[in-house]
């Protein structure tokens, strides 16, 4: 029980800053869209984490609700990881040719 | 026919003055590309009485070679020749690179430090770095003998056809496969290279293994 309050406290900080990059207008509509809709989910698994338990039962995985989390946790990670490197090897490129454009500016 | 040669140089204020010197006669055009040097590359090229061109970032070997080939293109040279600015080239072989262009036999020339001529080549290099990136060639297409050949020659007809995309060591792979997979006529010449430091190690066969995985997915 303390275990899901600490872990929606998070939850909870997570959104109050996600609401906070938002009102600054740091973040676009869409990413705001799918953090929310992450973290609310995230919260949500958390507060019926015992639904989960008897779902993931009935499917047939011995494995707890939260050891699922923690597997989709990780699947995610290397998901944005990947994407990330995708796009900083797209500002890569397109940082080269901005400076190929300075330099045959010469 | 206009021959440009590009010199790529980073931190090459030992080797810039004497390469440029000696590559200065034997074609129309030299161009430098300083790779944001912290040293004297730049001013050392220039008391030789080259083109240089320096760029404000870092971009790498890779960068330097398209915004060289650019700039010949733009001062309208024929053939391109890429050569090294750490004085392991022989630039009187320059003469044999451009040769089958200027024949009419090819439309790009590798150089390969694996045919007639012999260079003191370092063991590991020789019997487990290059065979393996001449393995991971194959698989790409490239028949050529000499997996990471950096001297090289191509009219720029060629020159107007790719763009060179690895800022890192994985361009010259990635110069084989794009040029392999092209409707040009390649040919090999033998080169004798002067290693003075080792080079390149296994961990940079790794990274150039990643860059063109990289390359690949993000396209």
């Amino acid at each position: 029980m303390l275990q899901q309050a600490i872990a929606l406290a998070f939850i909870a900080i997570f959104i109050w800053r996600l609401l906070i990059q938002k009102k600054k207008g740091q973040i676009g509509g869409n990413e705001f869209l799918f953090w929310l809709a992450f973290w609310s989910l995230g919260g949500l698994a958390i507060i019926f984490i015992r639904v989960l338990d008897k779902l993931l039962v009935s499917a047939g995985f011995s494995g707890s609700g939260i050891n699922f989390l923690l597997y989709l946790a990780v699947i995610s990670l290397f998901y944005f990881i990947f994407k990330l490197r995708l796009k900083i090897s797209k500002l890569e490129k397109e940082l080269t040719d901005l400076v190929r454009v300075i330099t045959l500016k010469q | 026919m206009k021959v440009a040669c590009v010199i790529p140089a980073w931190n090459e204020e030992k080797h810039i003055r004497s390469v440029a010197d000696k590559v200065k006669n034997l074609v129309d055009i030299v161009i430098v590309i300083d790779d944001c040097s912290r040293d004297r590359t730049s001013a050392l090229a220039k008391e030789a009485g080259v083109f240089v061109l320096r760029h404000p970032i870092n971009r790498g070997q890779g960068a330097a070679l398209q915004t060289g080939s650019d700039y010949a293109l733009k001062l309208g040279a024929d053939i391109i020749v890429h050569f090294d600015a750490d004085d392991q080239f022989a630039a009187s072989e320059i003469a044999d690179i451009i040769a089958p262009i200027k024949n009419g036999e090819a439309d790009i020339v590798f150089g390969s430090r694996f045919l007639e001529k012999k260079s003191e080549l370092p063991r590991l290099k020789k019997y487990l770095i290059w065979p393996l990136g001449r393995l991971v060639n194959r698989l790409f297409g490239v028949k050529t003998s000499d997996p990471q050949s950096g001297f090289r020659a191509y009219t720029k007809e060629v020159a107007q056809s790719f763009r060179i995309e690895n800022n890192g060591m994985a361009h010259c792979s990635e110069i084989l496969i794009k040029l392999s997979r092209g409707r040009w006529r390649i040919k090999e010449v033998p080169i004798t290279v002067t290693y003075h430091e080792y080079g390149q190690k296994f961990s940079g066969g790794i990274r150039i293994l990643k860059d063109l995985f990289i390359q690949k997915i993000s396209q």
